[in-house]
């Protein structure tokens, strides 16, 4: 059984959302080159959606989107009990010196960040990314930082932090999550 | 010699029709009236059956020439622990039993190291090819009690003809192994559903079918006896009871294994299903036992064919043919048949015993007083697990490990002598 | 649902949700293979033995290029089935390939089952490309890929193959994928070819072609070996080309756009003709692309769990 409990509500997940939207913007003015977000799966994919939006909401101006799925590039093929379900990459633009912001729910490890900039050097040779997390639990084992920080976290590496947005028909909200046996 | 009296036994002795409580006294290595022994040692049977000697009329011993799979010494050991007192030991060895020097290494040895009974049977042909007859007469000379080219099949229909006569004068039966080699050629499992499924090379019951059919012709026109191995299809089944009914001079066994298993065990390509004639259908199998409880089959036999695990550990069309099953035959065949209710304890007794020496015509095969204390005592009641590890066989080719099963053979006495004791 | 195999033996042992799980999972391999950068480093690291005791080119090719896409590093062994029932059992050789910590084994060989009986005695993976006529999963997994590709969905479509199918592996990999998903499947050709005993596991079984064709989605066609007109399945080529052969004027009889399909190599003329094989319905070079797609997703999938 899993135990639950919220650590953010949706109200200050979507105050977090506008504050990385609203950095994004003062890096990347109205008048400056097109730039793209791209969100790792799972919850980097709403999230990224959720910042466009925001974007185009305050400027009338969507930034490129695409998803990226990084299970090609992780660091532990044959070490797991099952694998999920490759979910689709979309790229819908040339990569190529393109500006590029990363987007995902948590920033923990930094490994699923390590396999992601992988792919997406695969893709092309952008001229810069960076990476936006709603969630940096400031544990990092590589040396991986985030761009823009939603929120800070420092809950023991232990504990899962899952991010659901209402999206999902779950309820929205950042959460603690517990497996007990 | 240690004289014996065997008390509370319930005797089922087929060939007198006898199914009674009582005693049975052994002197001397005969059978004798109980009352008639001096000093014996007493062994109460309560709850056990006692019943003349079981005969396996289709054994591979493999020696000479496979002594890793099997010898006479652990072949006849692994009949005694079966319970049989006496196996027919199939002459394809290498060299083949084809000459009278052959049989005579055989009965040598046998006398020096074997455990049980051997009685020797030669080739029909010579190094069982097919193509020219063997030394009857003198295989006859040398003590062999039939005639078989099992593994083979003589397709010379010209030849075979010739050698069901000849051995007529002889006196000799023919145990015939029934396959046409056209129809059969390259397959290694039973042609039906599964070979098609699993697309394995099948062997079509016709090659079986036709060739009993040919026996049934000769066996009338010579007027001599041939006994059909390993039956194993539906319509073999058949021909043989219209044949055993217009009393053509014909016989039949079935093996335990194909009276318990079908084709679909092989999906998991396990070698331990591997043999010839191959589990058949379940359709197959149910003819089989309907011809075993009808009296069409008056013989189980167990066509114990040992292979060294290296032999059977390659790919499922490259290992031999045959799986050990002197001792397993007993109990699968009482769990599958007597459990079941198909057919009662004595009929299954004479399957063993009367049966198989009909066809080696060996005359009143019997408990009666004075003839030889050939003795096979089980325990219907018990039930166990098949453990392959315990074989005496050198062998442990067998798709029965793990087997839950009903009747244990508790001992074996030949000519006197307890050659194989369970009792705790 | 997860993958959790580390062996792929065959499509009879799968669900169909398995099935359907490597066809998308095979969706986004086939993506890499049109990018720039073709390859992904998924199996870097990770060995691949393709140990071949059948003579073959296309799927080790496409095998071999597959785990090339995956960074695998790889060795090709091959052995003539004669020379190994000569020296050392086959057992005993994935043993010694296995010592080398290989991390997969992907194994043709012309004893059906053979895979399966080495796969219970090695912990590394087995992915088999064909073991007699019993099975060859990836290929019937990329033709499956193509009819969903084309056509969308495997629910109700009209499948038949046509040919030598008591010898195909095809057929019978295609029978069990196909059916799981929803097809119907029609095996068709003379009926010494054509067992039907395959009705039993609800194939439809025919022997008069226009009947086999004329619903049909999907006619997928196999190869005629030589070597059973010697054997007396037929009595020629010529005569096989005459009445089960796929022609211009066979495919008028055929629904509009039913797709022809052949796993390769064509007999030119005999079971295809030229204007067939090169002709607007036939997706057989799509069939050799979607292969190197599949494959990878099957390598990937089963290189990357632990074996339980």
């Amino acid at each position: 059984m899993t135990l639950k409990k919220q650590l953010y509500s949706p109200g200050e997940m979507t105050v977090a959302i506008d504050r990385i939207a609203a950095a994004i913007r003062r890096d990347f003015p109205d008048d400056s080159d097109e730039f793209a977000l791209v969100g790792l799966y799972k919850q980097g994919v709403p999230l990224a959606e959720r910042i466009c939006s925001v974007i185009e909401r305050e400027t009338g101006r969507r930034p490129l989107f695409g998803k990226l799925d990084i299970s090609m590039y992780r660091d532990d093929v044959g070490r797991r009990s099952g694998l999920p379900l490759i979910r689709e990459t979309v790229i819908p633009f040339d990569v190529n010196e393109t500006k590029l912001i990363l987007v995902d729910d948590v920033l923990s490890t930094g490994r699923t960040i390590r396999a992601a900039l992988d792919a997406l050097t695969d893709y092309g040779r952008p001229s810069l990314i960076r990476l936006a997390v709603l969630v940096d639990r400031g544990n990092p084992e590589y040396p991986i930082r985030a761009d823009y920080v939603g929120l800070e976290s420092r809950l023991p590496s232990g504990r899962k932090i899952s991010v659901q947005f209402d999206e999902d028909g779950e309820e929205a909200g950042i959460f603690q999550v517990e497996w007990q046996k | 010699m240690k004289n014996y009296i065997f008390k509370n036994a319930r005797i089922i002795d087929p060939a007198r029709n006898i199914d009674v409580k009582g005693d049975l006294g052994v002197v001397d290595g005969r059978i004798v009236d109980a009352a008639e022994v001096r000093s014996p040692e007493i062994i109460d049977l309560e709850g056990k059956v006692l019943t003349p000697g079981f005969i396996d009329l289709h054994t591979h011993l493999r020696q000479p020439g496979n002594n890793m799979a099997e010898t006479i010494a652990s072949g006849t050991a692994a009949a005694a622990a079966g319970g049989f007192t006496a196996v027919v030991a199939m002459p394809n060895t290498n060299p083949p039993a084809d000459t009278a020097g052959a049989i005579e290494f055989l009965r040598q040895t046998a006398a020096q190291k074997g455990v049980v009974r051997v009685l020797p049977c030669g080739c029909m042909t010579k190094n069982y090819e097919g193509v020219e007859m063997a030394g009857i007469g003198s295989l006859k000379s040398a003590g062999v009690v039939a005639l078989s080219d099992d593994g083979r099949c003589i397709q010379d229909h010209a030849l075979m003809r010739h050698v069901v006569e000849y051995a007529k004068s002889f006196n000799l039966p023919i145990l015939d192994h029934c396959e046409d080699k056209c129809l059969a050629a390259g397959g290694v499992m039973h042609e039906g559903k599964w070979s098609v499924l699993l697309g394995m090379n099948g062997i079509s019951g016709a090659a079986e079918e036709l060739m009993i059919a040919r026996n049934i012709i000769l066996a009338r026109q010579i007027g001599w006896k041939i006994h059909m191995q390993h039956v194993s299809v539906k319509e073999s089944v058949e021909l043989l009871r219209n044949a055993r009914a217009k009393h053509i001079p014909v016989t039949g066994e079935a093996t335990p294994h194909h009276l318990t298993l079908t084709d679909e065990c092989i999906k998991k390509y396990d070698t331990n299903y591997k043999m010839n004639p191959p589990l058949r259908s379940e359709a197959d199998r149910q003819a089989l036992i309907a011809g075993v409880a009808d009296g069409t089959i008056t013989v189980i036999a167990t066509d114990h064919a040992p292979h060294t695990m290296t032999a059977k550990m390659v790919e499922f069309d490259d290992a031999p043919f045959g799986i050990i099953g002197l001792e397993t035959a007993l109990p699968l065949t009482y769990t599958e048949l007597v459990a079941k209710g198909v057919i009662e304890l004595p009929d299954l007794v004479a399957k063993f015993t009367t049966g198989p020496a009909d066809v080696l015509g060996f005359e009143n095969y019997s408990l009666e007083a004075g003839r030889a204390a050939d003795l096979t005592i089980f325990d219907p009641a018990a039930k166990y697990v098949i453990d392959k590890e315990k074989f005496k066989s050198n062998s442990r080719n067998t798709p029965f490990d793990g087997w839950e099963v009903q009747c244990r053979v508790v001992m074996t006495v030949v000519g006197g002598r307890v050659v194989y004791d369970a009792r705790g | 649902m997860e993958w959790t195999r580390k062996d792929l033996l065959s499509l009879y042992d799968l669900s169909a949700e398995e099935i359907t799980f490597i066809l998308d999972t095979a969706e986004e391999f086939k993506k890499v293979s049109e990018r720039r950068v073709k390859k992904v480093p998924a199996l870097r690291g990770k060995t691949v033995v393709n140990f071949f005791v059948e003579p073959s080119t296309r799927t080790r090719v496409s095998f071999e290029l597959a785990e090339q896409r995956l960074s695998a590093d790889i060795v090709n062994m091959q052995a003539a089935v004669s020379s190994l029932r000569k020296g050392e059992t086959l057992l005993d050789t994935v043993r010694n390939i296995e010592a080398l910590q290989v991390d997969l084994v992907v194994m043709r060989h012309s004893a059906p089952g053979a895979q399966d009986f080495i796969a219970k005695h090695l912990s590394c993976g087995v992915v088999n490309a064909g073991d007699g006529a019993h099975s060859h999963p990836t290929q019937a997994l990329l033709d499956i890929f193509t009819i969903r590709e084309k056509l969308g969905t495997l629910k109700g479509v009209n499948v038949t193959i046509l040919g030598d199918i008591l010898h195909s592996r095809v057929a019978r990999s295609n029978m069990w994928g196909l059916l799981k998903l929803g097809a119907n499947v029609t095996f068709a050709g003379p009926s010494t070819l054509v067992p039907r005993e395959f009705e039993e596991v609800g194939v439809r079984v025919c022997h008069d072609l226009k009947d086999a064709l004329r619903d049909a989605d999907v006619v997928n066609l196999l190869r005629i070996q030589h070597e059973r007109q010697t054997a007396g399945f037929f009595p020629s080529t010529g005569e096989y080309a005459k009445f089960f052969g796929i022609n211009r004027e066979r495919v008028k009889e055929m629904k509009p756009g039913a797709l022809i399909m052949h796993p390769g190599p064509i007999n030119r003329d005999i079971e295809l003709s030229s204007e067939v094989a090169d002709g607007p319905n036939s997706v057989i070079l799509e069939q050799v692309t979607n292969g190197l797609a599949v494959r990878m997703a099957v390598l990937f999938l089963v290189a990357g769990c632990v074996k339980k």
